[in-house]
């Protein structure tokens, strides 16, 4: 029944060390989508996505069952880690122990990670050479019903106006759910708290003089408002990594964009598993070569 | 040098300290053929089987899950309930790595870790996290329906109006010095192509069920409760769903009348049972065990998809 039990050709075993399984398994059932089409999408993104991800742990969040199924996040490196994955230990204070986090250094680490359907791939505000110190200032910007992502734009084009007054150049994705992340990419040798002030501050001088945007956390379910989050900004916080897939139904990815790309009329769910890799150039290829000062 | 692969067979209760010490596992790299572990007294298994080989060994054993009677109104055809469906998949157990030796689970104190025996047990039930309210077992025990040993049939339905997404588990019913009663009505459904519904109650639960004849027996069925289960609009799963147009309709219903034949459940082997078997009679007889690759077919775009990433990377 199991036939041959040499192995036939092996020619994708050259490739990886990954043990690829259940490579028919349905992850996104609307869509038809299955651990194939993830592991693809994975791989062909690994260009853009690897040097985004270098020396940042990473939390998975897997689906095992796909997205109707019940997801886990998982941040610990699992016990049956392989040892080509790289593993960043970190005193954790809340666990009392050093937590192992999986670090997605290399191809075959991202390939393990979405062969273990790990569709979301969410990462820290800082990078492992210094840990407490955040290399990302982030804002994540998120509408309450009845609003819609063209009030989220609005509101991210006058953080970008606020940014660039005090000549900072802010880089922008969708979260690939209902919001966008504006990121600015920092010198290194910034507490958590000093970006977050920052933020907070940006944050409440626009909700002064704009009137659906709240900048403060009770305010944040409010009906009908857009709510500038500050507080993603702190030690042990992750973020969507950009160009993760989402456990949408519709497999939506978290997508840089150009700032003019982000125009009325745009949906989240433009951005997916099937067009995201289509698009020409990479609009945060120069991420990592623009950190900056925040005052 | 491990042992994956060879055939290894450890003995279980024992401690593998008490054998001798060119016994405890099967060396790879001795050239001899391995020798397995065993047991004083034990005969060398060569071969396991999992499914009966005789017809009548199938199924079901004589005790009866459950006894008592179907009532329809004023009368009692008594029954005794018997398991139908068979579980066969295979259970692993957990060993130890090192020694091959199972290993057993323990009910552990999440605040000091010790060891609780179940007499110093009692159940909560989890309000908030971490937060539980205790409930003694009398407590428990008031609110559990009574069982009264009667399959109570309300109506009957026909058998063909019942959606499988309720069905949970079957059970034979065997008439217990009844035959006449039970022959009467297995002939009259059968004849009007009606199942009974009803209740039953079975150690603590009661269940909603149905009962139908198979193979000139009666059937029992237990369903799940309404809201057990879940409308598939009443998700987000479930995307509009536009209506088709006349033609690619015309099209679909031909496709499905030239596919249509009559449903044979052995037409539907299960496969991972078969290759775990074989797995299992492999290591058996010595032989290692080799992760097989994806077929090609499947493997080719992912392949592609890699040797071009790969190469882009190198770039970098």
């Amino acid at each position: 029944m199991a036939g041959n039990p040499e192995p036939r050709g092996g020619a994708l075993r050259n490739l990886t060390r990954v043990t690829l399984t259940r490579l028919d398994k349905v992850l996104y059932p609307a869509a038809g989508i299955t651990k194939q089409d993830v592991l693809m999408y994975y791989i062909r993104a690994a260009p853009f996505f690897l040097p985004f991800l270098y020396n940042r742990p990473v939390t998975m969040h897997r689906f095992p069952d796909g997205i109707g199924g019940e997801g886990f996040f998982e941040k610990d490196a699992p016990a049956d880690t392989p040892e080509y994955v790289e593993i960043f230990n970190h005193w954790s204070e809340t666990a009392e122990r050093d937590v192992p986090f999986v670090l997605c250094n290399n191809l075959d680490t991202l390939i393990w990670i979405a062969n273990l359907a790990s569709l979301e791939i969410h990462t820290t505000l800082s990078t492992t050479t210094s840990y407490n110190s955040p290399d990302l200032l982030l804002f994540d910007i998120d509408p309450e019903p009845p609003l819609t992502f063209d009030d989220v734009i609005d509101v991210a084009r006058v953080v970008k106006d606020h940014l660039e007054a005090r000549g900072i150049r802010p880089f922008v994705k969708t979260s690939g759910k209902k919001g966008v992340h504006i990121v600015v990419p920092l010198v290194s040798g910034y507490t958590f708290s000093e970006v977050r002030d920052f933020a907070h501050g940006i944050g409440k001088d626009i909700a002064r003089d704009t009137p659906k945007v709240v900048s403060e956390f009770p305010r944040s379910r409010d009906a009908g408002t857009v709510f500038i989050d500050y507080l993603q900004n702190a030690h042990g916080k992750t973020m969507i990594a950009p160009y993760s897939l989402r456990a949408t139904p519709g497999a939506t990815v978290s997508t840089p964009l150009q700032w003019e790309d982000l125009s009325p009329g745009i949906h989240p769910e433009d951005f997916n598993i099937k067009t995201v890799l289509s698009r020409d150039g990479e609009p945060w290829r120069e991420i990592f070569d623009n950190r900056q000062k925040i005052r | 040098m491990g042992n994956h692969g060879g055939k290894f067979l450890t003995t279980g209760r024992k401690s593998a300290d008490t054998l001798p010490e060119n016994k405890k596992t099967t060396t790879a790299g001795s050239g001899k053929k391995p020798v397995p572990l065993k047991k004083a007294g034990t005969t060398e298994i060569n071969e396991v089987h999992l499914l009966p080989e005789k017809e009548e060994n199938q199924g079901t054993s004589g005790r009866p899950f459950w006894n008592g009677s179907i009532t329809i109104g004023l009368v009692n055809v008594p029954v005794r309930l018997h398991t139908m469906v068979r579980d066969r998949s295979f259970s692993f157990r957990l060993l130890h790595r090192e020694d091959g030796q199972p290993l057993k689970y323990d009910r552990v104190c999440t605040h000091d870790g010790r060891v609780v025996p179940w007499k110093e047990t009692v159940k909560g039930y989890e309000i908030r996290k971490g937060e539980f309210l205790v409930f003694e077992p009398d407590e428990l025990k008031a609110v559990m329906p009574e069982s009264d040993r009667k399959i109570r049939i309300d109506r009957f339905v026909y058998y063909l109006s019942l959606d499988p997404v309720y069905f949970e588990s079957s059970y034979i019913l065997v008439p217990d010095r009844s035959e006449e009663a039970y022959g009467l009505l297995v002939a009259a459904m059968q004849d009007l192509g009606r199942a009974a519904a009803g209740t039953i109650t079975l150690r603590t639960k009661e269940y909603p069920v149905v009962v139908h004849v198979y193979d000139g027996a009666l059937i029992l069925t237990t369903l799940h409760h309404a809201d057990e289960v879940t409308k598939p609009h009443a998700t987000t799963l479930m995307p509009p769903i536009p209506v088709p147009k006349e033609k690619e309709l015309l099209l679909a219903k031909r496709i499905i009348t030239d596919l249509t034949g009559d449903f044979s459940i052995n037409d539907y082997p299960d496969r991972y049972h078969e290759a775990i078997l074989d797995l299992i009679n492999k290591k058996l007889a010595g032989e290692k065990i080799v992760y097989q690759e994806p077929h090609s077919e499947e493997a080719k775009e992912l392949m592609q998809a890699l040797q071009e990433t790969i190469a882009t990377l190198a770039r970098k």
